[in-house]
């Protein structure tokens, strides 16, 4: 990740520029370019946003975990930085997640939130990065509150898998199966412009999270850089 | 048992409680740690300990530097602090078991009661450490380090609570351990006293080393540098 | 001396403290009990649903009187700094952590001894055959708790507010436990064994097998003074 830091402002620039520039295009083939689902209509445009943020929500998390890792192996404070940057934008995007699948679920299913395993799973991602950020405000002393929140993060990482499943098995062992299998993704039998608006609003968040993640970051570096110059003064 | 320190400094956020304080001693040294309130006398001997982690420094024990992890390191490193480091609802006898085999260094209940004997507390090796004074409190831990030997015992401030006896046992305690040619370091504000047990003096004032040296007849310089700190005299 | 070793001396000092001040047992005794009638009121359990609820009853009541064990589980090294001597002894902190683990298992399961059979009498439940099944479900469930309640009350211990953090990190992380428990009970108040919930228990025993493996060797960098 040295990379994010490195880059100069002209960098981070291009970055978002492009990002801009997928997500626009992105949302133009999701919305407009894109025929509408043969089952569910317009409303299954939602799922270009919807698929692309809980694939970037956890591909936070496994940054989170990478970050929480190197800290406790080489006590880097760039390391730290990367796992709480990482968290605090997962937060932003498992959000709206959740919003974007509540905003689908009312007139699919005509209520606001159901317990279905894709929606309950989001919620939990919520609830442990935002247990994770918790930790980290509520520990006295940075150094400890970045070695606790660094094994928080490993824990967690380490149980999503089992938390996915045990949540899916739940799921759909007890619910009878629905035409609109809301656990399935839409590849089969998909018109291939509906998989291009995906796959352009895939890339398009995935660029948007690392630009939003590199400001992020560069914010915890000038921070980090700002107590340094304290401290040396009060030497 | 030498010991060997490097720049070693401790900051608390944005406060330094330790600045670059480097020192080297050789075996059977028993050092006096002076300085006022707040100069970091506790610091310095937690760092020593392994208790808390350098800022930046190192530390060198018989000329390996020494890391917190090394279990064969702590066995070999002993803290004395009055009223600390027992258990209160174990019997004074318990706790000595249980630490000696903690430390792998189990005793048979003749020995200890032995070492009892010699601290003056075999009368009541049956009862609870939460009927003890303080004076008693710290000869049993006096008995505690007796029985595992370490290498380097740090004291932070033993006379305040001991008694005639209990003093002279304390400093024909520590006598024998630097005849055995381990390492002594007792913080105090007790000087006169402290002054008369040890090979070598050290003043540190708010974090840095400002007096380093052996003791001699006169000790003039001694007196120069610590009348510094006496704006109304301290014996 | 060696691992082991380490960690039965840590479990034994624990136990003999508990038997001396007897802080946490009848707490989380009466705690447990106390759960239960509070469930009777506010649930309106008529026999028919009993049943069903009861497993997850069961567990809530658990969980709940676990977390108070678990914001208790270093207090006997609070008095006097004596983390500062643990730490500062050549103890291996994985054997710390398996013996507070040990500790709090130890407790939940005497408390649970007690309370699952208080619940069958309580609520009607019909035949006594089924409880050493059950029993030992919730003996892997409590594992799982156990494990990852000390990882988390460790990493939480210098924290603020710390009752309140420490439910709200470890409750999300325990939903495989929760899960897994809940679906074998049924399956065996349903059926009298396993049957289709197997899967359940293999990820029940794949998440203790797991942590506890993790936690002896993360323990080093989470408990600090």
């Amino acid at each position: 990740m040295a990379g994010i830091s490195t880059a100069s402002v002209k960098t981070k620039g291009y970055l978002g520029a492009l990002a801009l520039i997928s997500v626009l295009l992105g949302l133009y083939w999701g919305l407009w370019h894109a025929p509408p689902d043969a089952y569910q209509g317009e409303v299954q445009r939602i799922m270009y946003l919807h698929i692309p943020s809980i694939l970037t929500a956890y591909l936070s998390f496994f940054l989170v975990f990478i970050g929480s890792c190197l800290y406790l192996w080489k006590r880097e404070k760039r390391d730290d930085i990367l796992a709480y940057s990482a968290a605090e934008i997962g937060v932003l995007f498992t959000a709206l997640t959740i919003i974007e699948g509540s905003v689908w679920g009312k007139p699919t299913w005509g209520v606001w939130w159901t317990w279905d395993a894709r929606l309950t799973l989001t919620a939990i991602l919520l609830l442990i990065f935002a247990g994770y950020l918790m930790l980290r405000s509520l520990t006295e002393d940075e150094n400890r509150a970045a070695s606790a929140a660094a094994v928080l993060g490993i824990i967690g990482f380490l149980d999503i898998p089992l938390i996915h499943m045990s949540v899916y098995w739940w799921r759909t062992l007890h619910q009878p199966p629905s035409i609109l299998r809301p656990d399935k993704a839409p590849w089969d039998n998909v018109h291939p412009a509906m998989l291009t608006a995906l796959g352009i609003n895939f890339i398009g968040f995935v660029l948007l999270y690392f630009y939003l993640l590199s400001q992020r970051f560069r914010l915890g570096e000038i921070n980090e850089e700002i107590k340094a110059r304290l401290l040396s003064r009060n030497h | 048992m030498r010991l060997t320190v490097r720049h070693l400094a401790k900051a608390y956020g944005l406060l330094w409680a330790l600045k670059n304080v480097g020192l080297d001693l050789s075996a059977g040294e028993i050092v006096a740690l002076l300085g006022p309130n707040g100069a970091g006398k506790t610091t310095f001997l937690k760092l020593l300990a392994g208790l808390i982690s350098p800022t930046t420094g190192e530390i060198l024990l018989d000329g390996s530097n020494f890391s917190r992890s090394a279990a064969v390191q702590r066995s070999t490193v002993g803290f004395l602090t009055p009223g600390e480091h027992l258990y209160e609802d174990l019997t004074v006898r318990e706790n000595l078991i249980f630490f000696t085999s903690l430390y792998g260094k189990s005793r048979t209940i003749p020995q200890i009661d032995g070492v009892l004997q010699e601290v003056g507390l075999h009368h009541r090796s049956g009862e609870y450490v939460a009927a003890l004074s303080s004076g008693m409190k710290c000869r049993l831990s006096i008995a505690k380090w007796k029985l595992l030997e370490p290498g380097l015992l740090l004291l932070d401030e033993p006379y305040g609570v001991l008694d005639g006896s209990g003093i002279d046992l304390l400093e024909t305690f520590l006598k024998t351990q630097s005849q055995k040619g381990k390492v002594v370091i007792i913080a105090s504000h007790h000087v006169a006293r402290v002054l008369t047990l040890c090979t070598r003096a050290v003043i540190l004032h708010q974090g840095g080393l400002t007096f380093n040296e052996a003791r001699q007849q006169p000790w003039d310089s001694f007196t120069r540098a610590f009348g510094e700190f006496l704006p109304h005299g301290e014996s | 001396m060696n691992f082991l070793n380490q960690t039965l001396l840590l479990l034994k000092k624990d136990l003999i403290l508990e038997v001396r001040r007897r802080e946490n047992l009848l707490t989380m005794f009466f705690f447990g009990t106390l759960l239960l009638f509070v469930f009777h009121f506010s649930f309106d359990l008529v026999p028919e649903r009993v049943v069903e609820m009861a497993p997850g009853l069961l567990w809530l009541a658990f969980l709940f009187t676990g977390t108070l064990g678990l914001a208790q589980l270093f207090e006997a090294e609070r008095g006097n700094h004596c983390l500062e001597a643990l730490l500062l002894s050549p103890m291996d902190r994985g054997a710390l952590f398996l013996a507070k683990t040990a500790f709090n298992f130890i407790l939940m399961v005497l408390v649970e001894i007690v309370v699952i059979p208080l619940f069958w009498i309580l609520f009607n439940l019909g035949s006594w055959d089924i409880i050493p099944h059950l029993f030992l479900v919730v003996l892997l469930g409590t594992i799982g708790f156990c494990v990852l309640g000390t990882l988390l009350s460790a990493v939480t211990l210098k924290a603020r507010a710390r009752e309140l953090l420490l439910p709200l990190v470890l409750f999300p992380l325990m939903i495989p436990v929760i899960l897994g428990t809940i679906r074998c009970m049924e399956a065996i108040l349903r059926a009298g064994e396993l049957g289709d919930a197997l899967p359940w228990l293999r990820l029940l025993i794949g998440f203790d097998v797991i942590f506890l493996t993790v936690g002896i060797l993360i323990f080093d960098w989470v408990i600090e003074v």
